[in-house]
């Protein structure tokens, strides 16, 4: 039975036109269906290319592109001082996709948790022994909706007992999903066509981690497509529950 | 003396899976079942690569398909595995990012139950 059925992937590392153009391109080719380029918040200031890289997809005569293919832009926050994080995303509220907070430090990982504005709290393992998330911090994401990312490129870029760690994070992190439910993303954290790889090679890779089948789907499908179709939503949204209707 | 050879019921069953490999070095068949071999015992460990029975069958060297000046070699090849373990190949083959300090990445683009059907299917 096939589970699968759209791939979104919503953190790739925008960096210039021609390196986010070859990872784009290279993504459609091993089948994504979404993807997210995340931007640090000076890069995401002087982003001029997202019309240009739209029409160069849309144009592109060399691959087949599928027809729900899509791309969004979205601002990955990596600060030391937790207020810095409310004063990015009111920067940036109008033009980003999406917001994500790049956890590792407690405080940051408290914060990102806590804050209604934030969608995802990427790699909260980050430079740490444990995996940064406990059980206060799981009620917290998933009272306020804020997704905990595991990035593959975390285990592509270790090796021997750092990768061991890394995994042994990420079970840490899947066993309190299992116990909270709050939201799971996984992504790949693409930075070159070097690591982006096949949706279902990640799938086989968090199967043998120990995530079951309907968990890696909502993973994968579900919670990113959450994310986005709330994003879509947020400026009419005044607050929760409420939001504006235009006839 | 030569062994005689197994009755078809006895023999295992295998999958072919259809692999897409990226490296920034130039990469000939050896170096590719070396780096195969190394990372499936890397990620699955010595006990569970016993099961995988990997040979690889054919391997093709592929035209960059978007820049005319590459920054990487492209290949395929299509890969042996026990049926019933294709999935921990594939995760272990996805696994691996370096061999002998050069970037590489293999990607499975496919699987099929007869050589000529994955040729045919996702080579060309």
């Amino acid at each position: 039975m096939d589970f699968y059925d759209l791939f979104y992937d919503l953190n790739i590392k925008g960096n210039h036109f021609q390196s986010d153009l070859a990872i784009i391109k290279e993504a459609i080719r091993l089948n994504w269906n979404h993807l997210t380029l995340r931007y640090s918040p000076e890069k995401f200031k002087d982003l001029n290319y997202k019309k240009e890289l739209i029409e160069n997809i849309e144009n592109m005569e060399e691959i087949a592109i599928p027809k729900d293919f899509s791309i969004g832009f979205g601002l990955e926050i990596n600060v030391k001082k937790s207020n810095d994080i409310r004063n990015n995303i009111n920067k940036f509220k109008k033009d980003a996709d999406l917001f994500s907070v790049l956890g590792g430090n407690p405080k940051i990982n408290r914060m990102a948790c806590e804050s209604l504005q934030v969608d995802i709290l990427s790699r909260p393992y980050f430079r740490r022994y444990d995996s940064g998330i406990n059980q206060v911090l799981a009620k917290e994401a998933l009272k306020n909706n804020v997704a905990i990312e595991l990035c593959i490129k975390d285990i592509l870029t270790t090796y021997l007992s750092h990768r061991a760690k890394v995994i042994a994070n990420f079970r840490d992190i899947i066993k309190l999903y299992r116990k909270f439910k709050f939201p799971l993303i996984i992504s790949s954290g693409a930075s070159s066509i070097f690591d982006i790889r096949h949706p279902r090679d990640i799938i086989a890779i968090f199967k043998e981690i120990g995530l079951k089948e309907e968990e890696i789907q909502d993973c994968f499908n579900s919670y990113p497509r959450n994310i986005i179709d709330f994003n879509k939503e947020r400026e009419n949204i005044i607050v929760v529950g409420a939001k504006v209707i235009k006839k | 003396m030569k062994l005689k050879i197994l009755p078809p019921t006895l023999r295992p069953n295998y999958r072919y899976l259809a692999l897409d490999i990226k490296s920034e070095a130039i990469l000939n068949k050896d170096e590719l079942v070396s780096a195969i071999w190394d990372s499936c015992i890397r990620f699955s460990g010595e006990l569970e690569t016993s099961n995988f029975m990997l040979w690889i069958m054919r391997f093709y060297e592929c035209p960059n398909d978007f820049d005319s000046k590459p920054n990487f070699y492209r290949y395929k090849a299509i890969l042996k595995s026990q049926r019933g373990f294709e999935e921990k190949v594939r995760g272990s083959l996805a696994a691996m990012a370096n061999y002998h300090g050069k970037k590489i990445a293999i990607a499975t683009i496919g699987k099929s139950g007869t050589i000529k059907g994955a040729v045919d299917k996702f080579i060309y």
